[in-house]
């Protein structure tokens, strides 16, 4: 027993690389919505780094990724970003995942200089703040209102448009960026309705909006709330020519599984499978086989994200000073496109990310927008409720 | 004007919901003298089994009803001797701290079983509707306000007509007094506890069909149960009746003529207002 053991353990020890070839491994940090109501959403992005992880090993890269939980709290975003900047010495921190812990992230990554990369969080003045230290991978908010607004407008001849959208910070600034837009384009804006997530009962806002008879219905909530306000629009018969989702509970595999009410809503995402993007279709066929579940565009952004993350990180030997210009100088291309750290228009670091527009045929989150993308043709107008 | 209406019936409707919650609050109060901060958990633990006798056996929500109630009931009822019985007459600090232990310890549970996804229960009239002279009414709402309306005439009858009723209603009226009537006061403890969180119970499964369900979704009815308890009038089954459809409708009416966001403000004005003026509640006896 005892010299199989120690052929066993010669073996193994043989057959590592060498020790000067194998760099120590990269730290990075994670903070991520675990717990609390956008737990089921921070659930993809958590695969999806992990998955990621196991990517950048094959490449060569050790990481360890230290996950840290906010459970949607801006307090406790704040206190894991002060651990993982002081404490863990991290070369790069990925995440927070909402708008709301993200905003209250960012003044302290730039305060203690770690490089932070935002994989999905909306609130556009994340990156217009000019810090240095703060990067995003996906687009901001007012790519979504434009993205949906341009498809739709594309569609038909739209006149009017009406707002819903729970009361947060990506809520209001997706539809801030959608009101301003929307006048912009000559659309006039019938209803502007704020409501506090997650209460049982739209109906009586649904009625009201439904009085000024809109064109168009705007909608941005996460997670369950896209399901309940659809629901509820069914049942007072909100009837516009078409219903926009702006991401989040209007992306999510359950939103797409209510066929009776998802079907031919219209919502934009920062991922697709089927855009065509190197590795999209497979980065989603592995994440099926490995988690049993659909992934949804925020697993596919925290998978680049930790891979961009990684790779800079890994470059600059772990220092975050060296991987912030790594961040800043580099380009990569993955399952989100091309990605690149750019300032324009008073952004600062900010990828500049096309969102695709996709909309729900018979159950299945179709692409119709950009055309570049599409592989179905849009129904518009919404002909009514089944 | 059919927005009015509109506005009125879909308050009328979810305040029925509201006032079940608020009664089962109240009941357990009333007897006890114990806020049972944990109440918002036990409507998501009658969710929870819901959705699973619908998930698993393809129950109707409805249906679930008869199975949800006598088990919350004993939940309740093993609740009450185990724990909550301890601290009928510590400080009352103590008893809050100690229910909302129980509330954490219940969702927690529920997370770490059933995780933190949210669950639907997605029938087939989950989303439908029909029309009442231009009015949209939702079936599954005025469903459940039908069996609010059923399970609390049930109440009623059994509260004034029977003696347990009755024993149950001397005992929150004056614990001592009750005993001294030769009333057993721990067993119609057991029985408030119980009998709150069956109601609790079926709440949970009345929402579940148009709402979603996730660990954390009592804290919402908890905050909202108590508000509905302290307007009542601490105590009084049919001031949570009414204050659960005062909310509800206020909400609504909110809602539509002043802001969405703002309908939680209105209500808790109001709230504060009706405080100053009637420090009791809506028909709470003041208490020297």
């Amino acid at each position: 027993m005892a010299p199989r053991l120690a052929h066993a353990v010669l073996v193994a020890v043989l057959s590592l690389p060498p020790l000067s070839a194998r760099a120590a491994p990269v730290r990075l940090g994670f903070i991520n919505s675990m717990t609390g109501p956008e737990a089921p959403i921070g659930e993809n992005l958590t695969n999806g780094a992990d998955l990621a992880v196991e990517d950048l090993k094959q490449r060569g890269i050790d990481v360890v990724l230290l996950k840290q939980d906010d459970g949607g709290k801006q307090q406790n975003a704040m206190s894991a970003i002060e651990q993982l900047a002081t404490g863990e010495e991290v070369a790069a921190v990925v995440g927070p995942y909402t708008s709301a812990s993200s905003n209250a992230v960012a003044p302290l990554a730039q305060q203690y200089e770690v490089p932070l990369l935002i994989p999905a969080a909306a609130k556009e003045e994340l990156t217009r703040a000019g810090r240095s230290y703060v990067f995003r991978l996906n687009a901001p908010a007012h790519v979504y209102a434009a993205s949906l607004l341009d498809a739709v407008l594309a569609l038909g001849q739209p006149k009017t448009i009406a707002f819903v959208y729970e009361s947060t910070d990506f809520g209001s600034s997706v539809s801030n960026a959608g009101k301003q837009l929307a006048q912009k384009k000559g659309l006039e804006i019938v209803a502007d309705e704020a409501y506090q997530k997650g209460a049982p009962d739209y109906r009586s806002t649904l009625s009201k909006i439904k009085a000024q008879n809109p064109d168009l219905v705007f909608m941005v909530s996460y997670v369950a709330d896209a399901i309940l306000l659809m629901r509820q629009s069914r049942e007072v018969g909100l009837k516009p020519q078409a219903f926009l989702g702006g991401g989040a509970g209007f992306d999510t595999a359950q939103f797409e599984a209510e066929r009776t009410i998802s079907n031919l809503v219209y919502s934009v995402t920062q991922w697709t499978p089927d855009t065509g993007w190197p590795g999209a279709a497979e980065f989603a066929a592995r994440y099926q086989a490995r988690f049993r579940k659909k992934p949804t565009y925020h697993a596919a952004c925290a998978y680049a994200a930790v891979l961009v993350a990684g790779e800079a990180a890994a470059g600059a030997g772990g220092d975050p000073k060296k991987t912030r210009e790594a961040l800043a100088r580099g380009s990569w291309t993955g399952v989100l496109g091309p990605v690149r750290f750019e300032s324009f228009d008073g952004f600062t670091n900010q990828n500049r990310h096309v969102m695709p527009v996709v909309q729900y045929q018979d159950g299945k989150a179709q692409t119709v927008w950009p055309a570049q993308f599409a592989k179905r043709k849009a129904v518009y107008p919404f002909p009514g409720w089944k | 004007m059919i927005l009015l209406l509109q506005a009125i019936l879909s308050g009328v409707l979810v305040g029925g919901v509201y006032a079940l919650i608020g009664i089962g609050l109240t009941l357990i109060f009333g007897v006890m003298r114990v806020i049972n901060f944990a109440h918002g958990e036990l409507v998501m633990l009658g969710m929870y089994v819901t959705w699973l006798l619908f998930v698993k056996l393809g129950w109707d929500p409805y249906l679930s009803i008869l199975a949800v109630a006598p088990l919350l009931f004993v939940w309740g009822a093993v609740l009450q001797t185990t724990v909550v019985n301890r601290v009928l007459d510590a400080l009352p600090q103590n008893q809050i701290l100690l229910t909302i232990g129980l509330g954490l310890v219940m969702s927690n549970a529920v997370m770490l079983a059933a995780t933190s996804d949210y669950r639907l229960v997605s029938t087939s009239y989950s989303s439908a509707s029909f029309d009442l002279g231009g009015l949209s009414v939702s079936y599954p709402l005025l469903l459940s306000f039908l069996v609010t309306v059923a399970v609390t005439v049930a109440l009623y009858l059994f509260l004034l007509r029977t003696d347990t009723g009755q024993a149950i209603r001397a005992t929150a009226q004056d614990r001592l007094a009750a005993q001294l009537m030769g009333i057993d006061v721990r067993r119609m403890s057991v029985l408030a506890f119980g009998l709150g969180a069956a109601l609790a119970g079926v709440a949970g499964a009345l929402v579940a069909p148009t709402y979603y369900i996730y660990p954390q979704v009592g804290a919402a009815f908890t905050l909202k149960a108590f508000v509905i308890v302290v307007l009542g009038g601490m105590g009084s089954v049919v001031g949570a009746t009414l204050a659960g459809v005062l909310i509800g409708v206020t909400e609504s009416l909110a809602a539509v003529y002043v802001a969405s966001g703002l309908k939680e403000l209105v209500v808790y004005v109001l709230f504060l207002v009706l405080l100053l003026v009637k420090p009791s509640g809506l028909l709470g006896k003041t208490r020297a």
